[in-house]
């Protein structure tokens, strides 16, 4: 079988509408997994009693697993003891599954970027007579939030390259539209192509933001 | 004469056998200027974060201005206001990255003294023409020199108007030709300012001009106190080991 240029440009616009599907996972999971993840940094950064050895436990767990495994372990295997996993939409349960994921790698870039700044700014605030809140606040997680934008933008280029699992419960994302075009038509080559080139294309538009927002970031205060 | 810091067995140690201080008691009086001399490792920059409890001693109390904390019940809003007391200039400058010359000095009399920002401004602006760096006010730590940092310092250190200023080994972190701009604001600081200050300095020619009273330590104790006279110009009269110091400091 030849490659199709007219299959591809006809079964490109078929496939790349199911983008809003991929981003929205994307947008809404980012959020979620920006704000666990810097709770967990700050549990950790505070060194939280029991929090944090429960946290870390938890991000081995986490990191020491593929995703794919975790969200079959969610969807398929907690619904068998859950009424609650069990009633979940596939979509929200990608959504979880992709947020927890995703968390314990936000915390990690959170965490770095929070020790990242030095101590003897802290004792100087505290020196003055500032209390923990506002040296946290007004000192540290200004300077924090420079360091740490580009590792988290990287996240979220993993987290849209994650989405891609959405389609093993049965969503259709771009990945689930160009595997059921692609099993009506026998045109695998044409349709994965298709996908491949959506996802690089989006990574290069995430990408060349990053860029843009490391310079900026890094210019702040200079 | 009104006594402005009281230290009373103050000890600090490490894993409870280590012993960083042992058992310091101090007086300063007001206005005095309280040059804190000594080898390396000795106690002296210990002895000054112990003051804002920056580093928390094991034992003993401390008074600055008219708050006393005691190391065996302290508690933090407590050390807040001990720390309310004093301001400190630190060996690496500390300056606030994130904000300009003016913000930096600016800071604690928003967050701290809840002044508001027109008020704080023009504090901000007053000291840093008194330290020389009011051209400089819109500028970030990373655009100044060493020198110009601890100068913004200094004047973030004034602003909050403390009853007693400490001085970290000022100038130890800067470059030979920008110790001396730094000394220079000290020392106006010190004969014009009706402020207490205590200095944990190496210049000891420095000292010998500025301060009014010289501690001289030794392993974790005071081993010499007395005037710059006493001390810096009749060192083999108080202690060998003084006199020792001083010759090796000042080759």
């Amino acid at each position: 079988m030849k490659f199709s240029w007219e299959y591809f440009f006809g079964t490109f616009p078929l496939i790349a509408e199911k983008l809003p599907v991929t981003l929205s996972l994307t947008v809404i999971s980012a959020g979620f997994s920006l704000a666990l993840g810097t709770v967990m940094a700050l549990v950790n950064y505070y060194r939280v009693p029991v929090l944090t050895q429960f946290l870390k436990a938890w991000s081995s767990f986490i990191r020491g697993t593929p995703a794919v495994t975790q969200m079959f372990f969610f969807y398929y295997g907690l619904a068998t003891v859950s009424a609650l996993v069990l009633n979940m939409s596939p979509l929200v349960a990608v959504a979880v599954v992709m947020s927890l994921n995703m968390s314990a790698f936000v915390a990690e870039s959170v965490r770095a970027a929070l020790l990242s700044v030095d101590d003897g700014q802290k004792e100087a605030a505290l020196s003055l007579g500032m209390s923990n809140f506002q040296v946290i606040t007004r000192i540290v997680i200004p300077q924090a939030v420079r360091i740490a934008l580009p590792p988290l933008f990287n996240d979220i280029i993993n987290l849209f390259k994650m989405s891609s699992l959405a389609f093993l419960v049965g969503i259709r994302d771009v990945m689930g539209a160009s595997k059921i075009e692609s099993a009506a038509s026998f045109r695998f080559f044409e349709c994965y192509a298709i996908v491949m080139l959506i996802y690089w294309f989006c990574t290069i538009v995430l990408t060349f933001l990053q860029r843009r927002l490391e310079k900026r970031c890094s210019a702040i205060y200079e | 004469m009104e006594s402005m810091v009281e230290v009373r067995g103050l000890s600090k140690t490490f894993d409870g056998s280590t012993y960083i201080l042992k058992d310091i008691d101090l007086n300063v009086a007001k206005n005095e200027v309280v040059a804190i001399l000594g080898p390396s490792g000795t106690g002296k920059s210990t002895l000054l974060r112990c003051l804002n409890y920056l580093c928390e001693p094991t034992a003993g109390s401390v008074r600055v201005g008219s708050v006393t904390v005691d190391a065996a019940r302290h508690t933090g809003s407590q050390v807040r206001l001990l720390r309310r007391q004093s301001a400190m200039v630190f060996q690496s400058y500390n300056l606030f990255k994130n904000k300009t010359a003016r913000e930096n000095v600016m800071e604690a009399l928003v967050t701290v003294q809840k002044k508001s920002k027109a008020e704080a401004e023009s504090i901000a602006l007053r000291l840093l023409e008194k330290v020389g760096m009011l051209d400089r006010k819109d500028y970030y730590p990373s655009k100044m020199s060493g020198g110009q940092q601890q100068r913004v310092g200094i004047a973030r250190a004034l602003a909050v108007n403390p009853n007693v200023l400490l001085f970290d080994e000022p100038t130890s972190a800067l470059d030979p030709e920008l110790v001396g701009e730094v000394l220079n604001t000290i020392r106006q600081l010190a004969e014009e300012e009706t402020s207490t200050m205590l200095l944990v300095t190496h210049e000891v020619r420095f000292a010998r001009n500025v301060a009014s009273r010289i501690l001289f330590m030794e392993d974790g104790h005071i081993a010499a106190d007395g005037t710059p006279e006493q001390i810096i110009d009749n060192p083999g009269s108080v202690s060998p080991r003084l006199q020792q110091f001083l010759n090796f400091v000042s080759k």
